[in-house]
């Protein structure tokens, strides 16, 4: 999965983020330091408010770094002073969700290339209605996103953003809001299009259990100021399904990541109920 | 006669039982008032006995709606309504998007609608005849006030509240700052922009008739002024009457309006 050449290698050298520097001063990131192998699924998890993302948004180039630098394929994305410049090398599906509601599932899918003269009106279509049939959604081309389930914009939107070839994917925590079984059908329909063509993701979530099914690496962000407290390797074979998650090596590295994160929770939670007081 | 089921007839059969009933209940509720207004004053009821008859109204209807007069004020009102609740559209939408876009621009307008919104429209009437050389204008000024605020109002509102997300997705998937305003903003302040025009053009016929009645010469809302002033009161009724039918058939127009402009909403 490592094959060299191949686009797409995250690096986040000593990223540091404070917002409000001169008033109430909130350091959002501190000193993160890590780097994704082109093709590898990273997912970072952390405790609510510990700048996962704040650094989601530094490498969309919607938020910029008060320190440090993110470099993608060696291009410099972020640092200190430079504008955010979002684009489509960096493709995002939001936690809320971004499809745009007046235009239909098809429109929002082949927009971005066909804007960006990437492909014709036709070739785009073709393009699009294979990738929607190919995670389930064949024949609501001509709805709106108002009419989907939950379930179906948040593969419509992964969709959307593959259809653009970002060199890397961006996901902020994009099943937070489906209920359990759901999750777990788009979180395979997920890793089927990861494992056919395997492209950096950079994936959010604070869903261990889910971090661990879906990626390569896991890193481990500790509760605000938010910085990098462990990474762990996840040597779980590919293909995986649901069946992996009984094994003896995903409860052991479940385990290894809930111990890591546990105490960070914890601070998280009393820092809130401080915050409340 | 209603006969009440027996047993179970399916969906269908309980359905056309219902709106069956539904029906029988709206004839019993209109024509009871029907009937109390057509014998209001052998009865002795309070209020209903000032007015004519039911029976009088019918039959001076049968002559108002076969005069001149009578749809002259319909042609001439629906004028007014439009000319009026389109210019609001006109200059209260642009300006609503141009304020909700650039925030000095807001500051700048925000204080001077804040103090000119509260004025009810009808209060401008009299600057109003004197601003504008002909009364056919001052009339149109006033319905054009009265739709203009929401107008403005819903405008900003829902072009300040664009998804931040849309606009970064816009970002990343390559719009320009012109695919952000025609692609972005604009569709997703449309659906605030019916809903002030539903409301505005309510507001537009209170206006229109409140204006004709003090400065008009013509129009639904001077006819029913005038039938008041002869004592025509049947004529008068006919008039309301007209009014509230008109006002109907501008919502359903609005409304039609709004599921072709905003056809993503249709199934909500």
């Amino acid at each position: 999965m490592n094959a060299a050449g191949r686009a797409g290698a995250l690096s986040i050298r000593n990223a540091g983020k404070i917002y409000d520097p001169e008033g109430l001063h909130v350091v959002a990131l501190e000193d993160v330091s890590f780097d994704t192998q082109p093709g590898e699924f990273c997912v970072v998890v952390g405790p609510s408010g510990c700048g996962k993302t704040t650094l989601l948004n530094s490498i969309a180039g919607f938020d910029r770094l008060t320190s440090g630098e993110i470099l993608l394929d060696g291009g410099v994305l972020a640092r200190p002073g430079k504008p955010p410049l979002p684009g489509s090398d960096r493709m995002v599906v939001f936690q809320q969700g971004a499809l745009f509601p007046w235009k239909t599932v098809l429109w929002n899918v082949t927009c971005g290339p066909i804007k960006q003269g990437r492909l014709g009106k036709k070739t785009a279509e073709v393009e699009a209605r294979g990738l929607l049939a190919r995670v389930g959604l064949k024949g609501i081309e001509d709805q709106y996103p108002g009419s989907l389930s939950g379930g179906m914009k948040r593969r419509v939107e992964i969709v959307r953003a593959l259809m653009n070839e970002p060199k890397v994917l961006l996901l902020d925590e994009p099943f937070r809001a489906l209920d359990a079984l759901t999750k777990s059908v788009v979180q395979e329909f997920l890793l089927e299009l990861f494992d056919e063509a395997p492209k950096t993701i950079f994936f959010i979530t604070h869903d261990i259990e889910e971090a661990i099914f879906l990626a390569d690496m896991v890193v481990v962000m500790t509760t605000r100021p938010g910085r990098v407290l462990k990474t762990i390797a996840i040597d779980i074979d590919r293909p995986r399904d649901y069946r992996v998650l009984t094994s003896e090596r995903f409860v052991r590295l479940e385990r290894e990541v809930r111990e890591a994160i546990h105490d960070e929770a914890r601070k998280a939670f009393e820092a809130g109920e401080r915050e409340l007081a | 006669m209603v006969d009440f089921p027996t047993r179970r007839r399916g969906i269908a059969g309980w359905i056309s039982y219902s709106l069956r009933l539904e029906l029988l209940l709206g004839v019993i509720s209109i024509g009871t008032i029907g009937l109390l207004w057509e014998f209001a004053r052998p009865l002795g009821i309070p209020v209903f006995s000032n007015l004519p008859p039911l029976s009088e109204i019918i039959q001076t209807s049968t002559q108002l709606l076969v005069s001149d007069q009578y749809w002259d004020g319909w042609a001439l009102s629906v004028q007014r309504i439009t000319a009026g609740f389109l210019l609001a559209q006109l200059i209260g939408v642009p300006i609503g998007l141009f304020m909700a876009m650039h925030r000095a621009s807001f500051e700048t307008a925000f204080p001077i609608v804040e103090i000119l919104r509260p004025i009810p429209p009808v209060a401008w009437i009299p600057i109003s005849i004197l601003f504008w050389p002909t009364r056919e204008l001052s009339v149109i000024f006033i319905v054009f006030l009265g739709a203009f605020w929401i107008v403005l109002l819903n405008t900003i509102g829902g072009a300040s509240n664009v998804d931040p997300n849309h606009r970064r997705a816009a970002l990343s998937l390559g719009s320009t700052p012109r695919d952000m305003f025609w692609r972005i903003i604009l569709p997703a302040t449309i659906p605030s922009i019916v809903t002030g025009m539903a409301v505005g053009i309510g507001i537009a016929w209170e206006m229109v008739v409140a204006a004709e009645m003090v400065a008009g010469r013509t129009g639904l809302g001077y006819l029913l002024w005038q039938s008041f002033e002869v004592n025509a009161i049947a004529q008068c009724i006919i008039c309301m009457i007209s009014i509230g039918f008109a006002g109907f058939v501008s919502s359903q127009i609005v409304r039609l309006f709004g599921s072709y402009v905003a056809p993503w909403q249709r199934q909500r």
